[in-house]
């Protein structure tokens, strides 16, 4: 048995360099002109990425010359030590802000693409009375900064009790139009005839929704997902405004105190730019995950 | 089947229906719908937060006056920014088309250049860019380089365009940044036309640049509009917009009445860039069918 997995493992990789080769061959002029046009405006899009790992390992008067570098000249960890003595000294453990943002950053980011998921097919496959008109509301809120409407919503939480709760973080996350409206545009393309089809053979339509829709549109669940996580994990709106416990507080919460409670913005800046490197692995991490499902090309077969 | 049917088929698949809805719509009415109205109620009355109530004194339209009539608040940030979004929304509709059909090409190597050029919707949404444009990384000095900012002066003398021009010219690399969700829903979009329609548009003798204009851009068009609106709401709710940086201060009255006005000067343009896409559509149609 072994053996056999080890031979077709073995002729894979064969199969795999012939394939390289083989398309090697291929590449015609137009693909090299394609990949030498792509190539700089690739790397302009790497540069921010490039610059968050310098920027973290730059010593302190680094940080501040003008105009800026992208490379470190003398990298340091010092920013990091920094941050972890930093962190010892805080009433609350740092350990305590994590969780909470683990926590939080994962039940939003579950809530916002599931319901957003849900919400988003009957409007796409089903003109129920009334579709309009909600689609019209998730659009105009689009346009809303959740900024504009902070102490309304202050009111709503304190009244709902959710105060310094799990909830208060991530009930009001979960509301998110661009999830919807992006996942109804990406249904719209769905065709009907599968749908039509699953209904005639007994599906249920939550049947037709889990095993059709939702396979059908996974590069925009994956989209979602990115998006909800990025505004999940970076969140210090919630902690500011509806946490008054500071053991109920997130990660983006506390980073943000590293300079901005102090008056002059020097301070510390060393800690906050190797923080801003620890927040944003994580999205890093969620990306490559997700981004393979991003760019797999979307399944359009099953209708000739 | 021994249970009694209850609901009539129809009945039964709006219940279903609604069942799917109701979760988003119940938090969409209490964190957004709700606060969007209690906002516009505090619009018209000045906010006293005193110790043990919130007090609401009716005022009526005054702030709305104040704001539209005697403040330079608004029109000093939002007239410079408008015109930096009206240049910024087609160029990047426009590259991250183009970027998508040349990422849709057989390509070897192009799954690493798509996950790199969907890149930046992790740093559009998060701090990191606010970060890098606040550090003055987002224009890489590239007018003073090549001393385009002189031709430029001499080119649109002293017309209020000038600058916001420049501006753009000088955040390219934002261009790019921001594109990120916009090359998706195109890669998306190019991948729901069938290679059928290619291969007769080539079997019939067609160059690439018919086929683009005959073949790609109908197929895109639902897909542009889309992108169009996202882009336009993207920039007017980015949370660098200077106009929202001035919603976030001030009193309370004063700022629901801001972002209201705000609100309806985005629909009004969105309207406008849909009325400019329909025409457009309308008059590609005519020229290439």
């Amino acid at each position: 048995m072994q053996e056999i997995q080890m031979m077709t493992t073995k002729r894979t990789w064969s199969a795999k360099w012939q394939d390289f080769v083989f398309a090697v061959r291929q590449v015609d002029r137009t693909q090299i002109g394609i990949a030498i046009g792509l190539t700089p405006l690739a790397i302009f899009m790497l540069l921010p990425l490039f610059y968050i790992f310098n920027h973290a390992f730059k010593p302190l008067h680094e940080l501040f010359l003008f105009p800026p570098t992208f490379v470190v000249r003398e990298p340091t960890i010092q920013n990091f030590s920094e941050l972890l003595a930093l962190t010892e000294s805080t009433v609350v453990p740092v350990a305590r802000y994590i969780f909470n943002s683990i926590v939080v950053t994962f039940l939003a980011t579950l809530g916002m693409v599931i319901f957003g998921a849900m919400c988003a097919y009957p409007l796409a496959k089903h003109k129920f009375p009334g579709s309009k008109i909600v689609f019209g509301l998730v659009l105009t809120s689009l346009l809303f900064a959740t900024e504009a409407i902070a102490i309304p919503r202050f009111v709503v939480v304190q009244s709902l009790g959710i105060m310094n709760t799990y909830w208060g973080h991530v009930l009001p996350m979960i509301a998110m139009p661009v999830g919807v409206f992006l996942l109804k545009q990406f249904m719209d393309q769905v065709p009907n005839e599968l749908i039509e089809a699953a209904k005639i053979d007994g599906a249920s339509e939550f049947f037709i929704f889990l095993r059709i829709v939702i396979p059908i549109v996974s590069p925009a669940m994956a989209t979602i997902t990115i998006l909800a996580f990025q505004s999940a994990w970076g969140n210090a709106e919630t902690s500011t405004l509806f946490m008054q416990d500071d053991a109920m507080k997130t990660l983006p919460f506390y980073m943000g105190t590293l300079t901005s409670n102090l008056a002059n913005s020097v301070a510390r800046q060393g800690a906050a730019a190797a923080g801003a490197l620890i927040m944003f692995i994580p999205s890093l991490l969620v990306f490559l995950v997700s981004q393979r499902k991003v760019i797999t090309t979307m399944a359009h077969s099953g209708i000739k | 089947m021994s249970r009694k049917r209850v609901l009539t088929a129809r009945s039964l698949r709006r219940l279903e229906g609604t069942l799917f809805i109701a979760p988003w719509v119940i938090g969409f009415i209490a964190f957004l719908g709700f606060p969007l109205l209690f906002s516009l109620y505090m619009s018209f009355h000045t906010v006293k937060i005193l110790p043990n109530k919130v007090a609401y004194d009716f005022v009526g339209l005054k702030f709305y006056r104040e704001i539209i009539l005697n403040s330079s608040a608004l029109y000093d940030k939002l007239i410079p920014y408008f015109q930096e979004v009206v240049l910024m929304v087609p160029v990047i509709v426009i590259f991250a088309l183009m970027i998508s059909i040349l990422l849709n090409q057989k390509l070897y190597g192009r799954f690493l250049f798509r996950a790199i050029f969907f890149l930046p919707v992790i740093f559009s949404t998060g701090a990191v860019l606010l970060q890098f444009i606040n550090q003055g990384e987002g224009n890489l000095g590239f007018l003073e380089r090549f001393e385009l900012g002189g031709y430029l002066d001499t080119f649109l003398g002293d017309s209020s365009w000038a600058k916001p021009v420049k501006e753009v010219l000088n955040h390219f690399v934002l261009v790019l940044w921001y594109s990120g969700v916009q090359i998706l829903i195109f890669l998306a979009g190019l991948q729901t036309i069938s290679t059928s329609a290619y291969e007769s548009a080539r079997i019939d003798g067609a160059t690439p640049w018919e086929v683009f204009w005959k073949i790609t851009l109908p197929a895109m068009s639902p897909f542009i509009l889309l992108n169009l609106i996202y882009t336009v709401v993207d920039m007017f709710t980015f949370p660098s917009n200077p106009v929202i940086e001035l919603v976030n201060t001030g009193n309370y009255g004063f700022n629901s009445a801001l972002a209201w006005i705000y609100f309806f000067i985005i629909i009004i343009f969105l309207g406008l860039v849909i009325l400019i896409y329909s025409i457009m559509n309308r008059r590609h149609a005519k020229n290439y069918v």
